[in-house]
């Protein structure tokens, strides 16, 4: 083999293997993974060494150039996406600039020293020592570019240039404006896309690079489930609150252009890129300038949510319809629920599947036509409908009947399907309560004439007539205990929860800035709702107390009533047979007649008496329950609830005097 | 001829030979080449090295030793040149890594520039050889200039690597090593430019906490340190209001230049911070050229004084205007230092009973609603603030709340305290005798800050102003209840009662009330009032915010000083008193009752005309003759009530000289103890 290879054929070879390309004597070698000068010739091992050294930034070069290479193949262009090009064109940009320094280079090879004196053997300018101080800032330029190949292989959009972000956190001022030029070359298109998103509402993003993402959806979801972050695509020079803000801004744009169908929004888009170039900005995005895109976000989502809150309150009357719902579903307007109620009352009693619901409907229009509801506006009373549930056996009307409140685009988007359900399951919570409260004083009805019976008995006997006083004044006090209990529930429920917890929402509401905010208001109006009337998850023990609690109240109020009925039949008989007796005082004998009417009395007296005092044993029961389970639970308002059903600490007396001294 | 021999052919025959074979003159040409190689960190022929193996960062070099011997000797001159060479890129290859940081990286890139300009000078050296213009002799010489530069570069790595310095630990090495080879100026201003060059990330991250208030520092190296865990939230909670101090705080390692600077660098960036936090972004609008912390000289201080003046500016009148600090600081005075007496009157008329039940029997819930009630019928009403009041019932009492504090050394407890381990010993003993305490004991205030105000309201002031409020809570407790034995006593106004204790009672009440009141005007007039009128008008000339909670704190400490709750002896004592008068009130509320109540009956038997009520009562009597009216002091109850007025009365007056003779020792050292002492001289009998 040749012995004696020169220099210059050397220098040459090493400006081939800058570029990847094998040349006679250097060559690239896969098992040591580098260009080495070929075994095959006899070169000293310094020079060997140097050459190696050398060709370094050739190595680092093929990396590059693979990655371009394999990014730019037709097919795969797709798949890398807008950043990844952006990346490749701006690397591409890296290697012209080192493939002007290899041609100067390669010029020089062949150039002469300008020697002064002449004589002496030619020589080439560029040894290999010249060449180390030639190579050794594209070296460093070309391990950055092959460190970012190396870190971005495998990533996209967002995620690409947020890897490259990581990189340009380096104290050298050579990597930093290297870091700098590239990153504005890869992140526009992402600030495109933001610009885009953020002011016309355009995911223009068909490779998913963006760190917003759109799914199909119905309307009414649009705006919970449309468009959602994802994190992975996130760069981590954007903070999350501005990236959630972008995301809101340009959902607020496409849900007013989906639900509300309106466009008053372009103007606000122009409005607010004319502030945010006002602010000192000329509204240029581009990488390291967050603060302009900030200030643009800001700007654009302030003008957008105000608008789409603006649309919302006057276009589509959240207010009022809130309100309604407040009245309606949530019993505020109470000459309209008596009115249902006595109305209903009937047809209610009866078992489920008997029950029409067009009749029902029919009623519901008598009972706004008789109460002060005639006077709301037709759009908002047109919503308000019968709601049948579906029943099982043995179910009665009163199990099934809801009323409920229709609500259409956009307004859906914060009266969801679940929200509205919520609302169902207190209006029937408080619709029970009603019915409790209706049943007792219907009970006090009849209980009025009190006198007049125990006028009836004073002619018997003077045990009976003990007797006979004993039970009503025990159905008088249990139907007063009652009455306690549940007006007092019911001033807690109407007035301490419902009348607060609107109060704070409305406040809320005034405050918010957009329109998550005013969903979450309302979410935590009715969550405030569902959790203070003992509905929540966590007190459903006590809910189901509070049922049993009722049911017990109306079994009571049959029992009352029939007591009443009974009493007021005897009455009746006596009055007729008083009247009889008058007539033919002479003809029947008086003991016959009060025996006959005596042994009816006492047979029932103490059946009812017995039915009385389980009722009562089991309400007192039930009641000690519920009283103890309230100081557990969270709210601080459901102790005001147990400090005003036991205002007088009767019942913790009462508790106190069976534990301490048990019979 | 034969000058170019080496140069362009590699014969195979080279390779194996000793270089003693050749010629001197040959031999030196083969040994310029080989050292030209060694320079640039690569083994020639002739020359070969290894890193050392018992030290990091040396390295072995071996000439040939066939080599002529003065040859070796010259060339072993230049061997160090080498291995400054080798150990410098090898620092600069490996700072560059990400890990290392920015000032690395910045350190890393200026030696990069040295090195290149060192390669160059060697291909020109080279060039020279080529030419055939290079004698060993001439490549000494124009080494020269390098080697010193290289020697002090090394010195520079070696030091930073054997540290693992990072950070400002570097830029002082720079500084350090330039100061130490001051002497040698060539090398001084190489240092000063390397140092210069490392700083320049370094400012970047302090001109954005200057500026901005951020702390944008991926590696961890500036002087200022973070602690994310502590929140804005926490000052509302944690008794030791560490956050404003512990949330910034330096580390140890500060560059030496900036040391001068460093904690107004750290209240600039806190000041920025803060006003961040609250949702305020301010920036200061300098001009370009203004801006630019790292131009090298040091102008720097001057713009870090301008940021920081415009930061504390900024802050305290976002906090003074958008928040109102004086606004809340009114409305906590009203509240905690009873400046509106009705509120409290109110409330404790209608809490009164709810407050006579043991502290965990209350519920916090009624006295708050009570409270709520009391603020709205009040002049409270027209305070904006008042919806952030609220309740709250201590577990234990005053006493023991202050001697609790003393144990853990909270703030100005411990340190007035020194040699009081009996008496604290004394004091919790008497409290167990004391017997139970009740709500009136432990009720006190709290109100609702929101950050930013916690800066200045934090819980610890909120907590000095909670123990004010139960001293005067209490205090207006007992002179209500001495008022209530007034009360007593004018319906026994119209009884015989010359010869009897009434007139004992009467006069011990007084002194009592006298006492109480005094007291209770030294606190109020002598002691808050003053200073809260010096705490306004300095607040009125503040310049940061830093300077208001230091005169608010100071107001605090003042007050809670002069309110004897930091002296705990005089405090023992007056707390002493007024359990006697407690007691005393209790007493006679309970015995004169009883022993006027016979009278009541015997009246009735005696057919004369009078109602039951005790107040036309009252007006009736004056008609009984003297027997009657006698009658009204039964013997038995009167004996006892006798007995129990002098022995009060004597403890009393016992417990009032202990205290006089106490302030009157102790005012020699806090003169303001006089003005309590000289208020009380009236009450006291003999003294």
């Amino acid at each position: 083999e040749e012995s004696e290879i020169s220099e210059g054929a050397l220098v040459r070879d090493v400006l081939y293997a800058c570029q990847g390309i094998d040349g006679r004597y250097v060559k690239f070698e896969k098992e040591l993974d580098g260009f080495i000068v070929d075994e095959a010739f006899r070169v000293p091992r310094a020079t060997r060494m140097l050459v190696r050294k050398l060709c370094e930034v050739g190595w680092l070069f093929r990396k590059v150039q693979q990655h371009i290479d394999e990014s730019i193949k037709q097919g795969h262009m797709e798949e890398i996406g807008t950043v990844g090009q952006a990346f490749c064109a701006s690397l591409q940009e890296e290697l012209s600039d080192y493939y002007r320094l290899i041609a100067v280079l390669e010029a020089q090879v062949h150039n002469p020293i300008p020697l002064m004196s002449v004589g002496n053997k030619v020589e080439n300018y560029l040894s290999l020592r010249r060449l180390l101080v030639w190579l050794a800032e594209p070296l460093v330029r070309m391990r950055l570019l092959a460190v970012l190949v190396d870190d971005c292989k495998g990533l996209k959009g967002g995620a690409m240039a947020g890897a490259i972000h990581m990189h340009a956190q380096h104290g050298a001022p050579i990597v930093r404006s290297i870091m700098a030029r590239l990153l504005v070359r890869v992140c526009s298109p992402l600030f495109e896309m933001v610009r885009r998103w953020v002011l016309e509402g355009e995911l223009d993003d068909i490779y998913e690079e963006f760190f917003v993402v759109g799914h199909p959806v119905k309307a009414e979801a649009l705006w919970r489930e449309g468009y959602r972050l994802q994190s992975g695509m996130l760069p981590s020079f954007i903070p999350e609150s501005l990236a959630q803000r972008i995301l809101r801004t340009g959902k607020s744009i496409n849900f007013l252009r989906v639900c509300c169908d309106d466009h008053g929004w372009a103007e606000a888009a122009r409005d607010a890129v004319a502030a945010a170039s006002n602010s000192g900005n000329r509204g240029g995005l581009g990488y390291g300038e967050t603060e302009a895109l900030e200030v643009m976000v800001v700007e654009a989502a302030r003008k957008i949510d105000g608008h789409v809150l603006k649309i919302m309150y006057d276009q589509y009357r959240l207010r009022d319809h809130c309100l309604a719902i407040k009245r309606y579903l949530l019993l505020g307007q109470g000459d309209f629920i008596q009115y249902l109620m006595d109305l209903v009352g009937p047809d209610l009693s009866q078992p489920a599947n008997t029950v029409s619901s067009f009749k029902l409907a029919g009623l519901l229009e008598s009972a706004i036509r008789a109460s002060n509801a005639q006077y709301d506006e037709g759009e908002i009373l047109d919503r308000l409908r019968v709601k049948m549930m579906p029943y099982n056996d043995g179910d009665r009307g009163w199990d099934v009947f809801s009323l409920e409140y229709i609500l259409r685009d956009p307004l859906n988007t914060i009266f969801t399907e679940a929200v509205m359900a919520n609302y169902l399951k207190v209006f029937n919570f408080l619709w029970r309560l009603k019915r409790v409260e209706h049943a007792l004083s219907a009970t006090w009805q009849t209980m009025k004439p009190n006198c007049s019976l125990a006028r009836l008995f004073t002619s018997s006997g003077s045990a009976e007539k003990s007797q006979v006083a004993a039970i009503l004044r025990r159905c008088q006090t249990l139907r007063n205990e009652m009455n306690h209990f549940v007006t007092n529930l019911q001033y807690y429920i109407m007035f301490e929860v419902l009348e607060y917890s609107w109060a704070k929402f409305l406040e809320e509401m005034e405050d918010a800035q957009d329109l998550d905010d005013l969903i979450a208001a309302h979410e935590r109006y009715l969550t405030s709702i569902i959790e203070k009337s003992l509905l929540g998850e966590r007190s459903k023990l006590l809910c189901k107390t509070l049922c049993s609690l009722f049911d017990l109240i109306l079994r009571f109020r049959a029992l009352a009533d029939r007591l009443y009925e009974n009493a007021r039949a005897v009455q009746a008989r006596s009055d007729s047979s008083l009247r009889k007796k008058l007539e033919r005082e002479l003809f029947l004998s008086n003991t016959s007649r009060k025996a006959a009417s005596m042994d009816f009395t006492v047979e029932f007296l103490k059946g009812m008496g017995d039915e009385m005092d389980g009722v009562a044993a089991e309400y007192s029961s039930l009641f000690e329950g519920f009283i103890a389970q309230l100081p557990v639970q969270q709210h601080v308002d459901l102790k005001f609830l147990s400090f005003r059903l036991d205002f007088s600490e009767f019942y913790i007396r009462q508790h106190m005097n069976m534990s301490t001294a048990p019979l | 001829g034969n000058k170019g021999v080496p140069s362009d052919t590699f014969s195979m025959t080279d390779l194996n030979r000793a270089i003693g074979i050749y010629a001197p003159s040959v031999q030196e040409l083969l040994l310029i080449d080989d050292l030209l190689y060694a320079m640039v960190g690569i083994e020639g022929k002739y020359i070969s090295f290894q890193k050392g193996k018992s030290k990091e960062n040396t390295w072995n070099f071996q000439i040939d030793p066939s080599m002529d011997l003065s040859l070796q000797e010259s060339a072993k001159r230049l061997l160090p040149l080498c291995e400054c060479y080798s150990i410098v890129s090898q620092f600069t290859e490996s700072r560059s890594h990400f890990e290392y940081g920015l000032v690395n990286h910045a350190l890393a890139a200026a030696f990069r520039a040295i090195l290149q300009d060192y390669h160059a000078l060697v291909a020109q050296l080279e060039h020279q050889f080529r030419l055939g213009r290079l004698a060993l002799q001439g490549l000494w010489f124009y080494c020269q200039p390098m080697m010193g530069a290289m020697q002090a570069l090394t010195n520079v790595v070696l030091k930073a690597s054997e540290g693992s310095l990072s950070g400002a630990a570097i830029l002082n090495l720079l500084e350090n090593q330039a100061a130490a080879i001051a002497g040698d100026s060539a090398a001084r201003s190489l240092l000063q430019k390397l140092s210069q060059f490392a700083s320049a990330p370094y400012l970047g991250i302090l001109e954005r906490w200057v500026y901005e208030g951020v702390i944008d520092d991926p590696y961890g190296e500036f002087f200022i340190d973070e602690n994310k865990a502590l929140q804005k939230e926490s000052l509302s909670q944690d008794l030791n209001a560490t956050y404003w101090q512990q949330r910034y705080s330096l580390k140890h390692e500060l560059p030496g230049f900036l040391s001068n600077a460093a904690e107004t660098i750290l209240t600039t960036g806190k000041y920025l911070n803060a006003m961040r936090e609250c949702g305020h972004n301010a920036k200061i609008s300098f001009s370009d050229d203004m801006k630019g912390l790292g131009s090298g000289t040091r102008h720097y201080l001057e713009r870090i004084n301008v940021a920081y003046n415009f930061a504390s500016a900024e802050l305290l009148d976002l906090i003074t205007q958008k928040f109102d600090l004086m606004g809340r600081l009114r409305s906590v005075k009203h509240y905690f230092l009873v400046d509106q007496g009705d509120l409290l009157v109110h409330f404790m008329d209608i809490a009164k009973d709810e407050l006579a039940k043991r502290p965990s029997t209350i519920s916090v819930e009624k006295l708050q609603s009570l409270l709520d009630l009391a603020l709205r019928t009040s002049i409270a009403a027209s305070d904006p603030y008042n919806e952030d009041l609220l309740c709250n019932v201590e577990k234990v009492s005053l006493l023991k709340q202050l001697e609790n504090l003393q144990k853990m050394g909270f703030g100005g407890f411990a340190k007035t305290q020194k040699s009081e381990d009996a008496n604290s010993l004394e004091l919790s003993s008497g409290q167990t005798t004391s017997g139970i305490i009740t709500g009136l004991e432990t009720f006190t205030l709290d109100y609702k800050v929101q950050w930013p105000l916690t800066l200045v309201i934090s819980r610890k002031a909120l907590m000095k102003y909670q123990l004010i409020f139960r001293l005067l809570f209490h205090c207006k407790h007992v002179e209500r209840q001495l008022c209530g034995t007034w009360q007593v006593h004018q319906a026994t106004r119209g009884l015989r009662f010359i010869g009897t204790s009434m007139p004992r009672s009467y006069v011990l009440c007084q002194r009592m009330l006298h006492f109480t009141q005094t007291f209770v005007h030294y606190l109020t007039f002598e002691v808050i009032e003053p200073n809260w009128h010096v705490m306004h008008g300095k607040l009125q000339a503040v310049k940061s915010i830093d300077e208001v909670i230091y005169q608010h704190d100071y107001f605090l400490d003042k007050c809670l000083k002069e309110c004897v709750l930091l002296w705990p002896q005089i405090f023992k004592k007056v707390e002493k008193l007024k359990a006697i008068c407690l007691q005393y009130a209790t007493a006679t509320q309970w015995l004169i009752p009883s022993m006027s109540a016979p009278d009541l009956n015997s009246s009735d038997s005696a057919g004369v005309k009078s109602s039951n009520s005790g107040t036309s009562n009252r007006f009736t009597r004056n008609r009984y003759n003297d027997d009657q009216a006698r009658t009204a002091f039964n013997s038995s109850d009167e004996a006892t009530f006798r007995t129990t007025i002098s022995k009060i009365g004597e403890e009393f007056d016992k417990e009032l000289n202990k205290l006089l003779l106490l302030l009157t020792t102790e005012s020699q050292t806090d003169p303001y103890l006089a003005h309590l002492a000289h208020g009380l001289y009236g009450v006291g009998k003999d003294i």
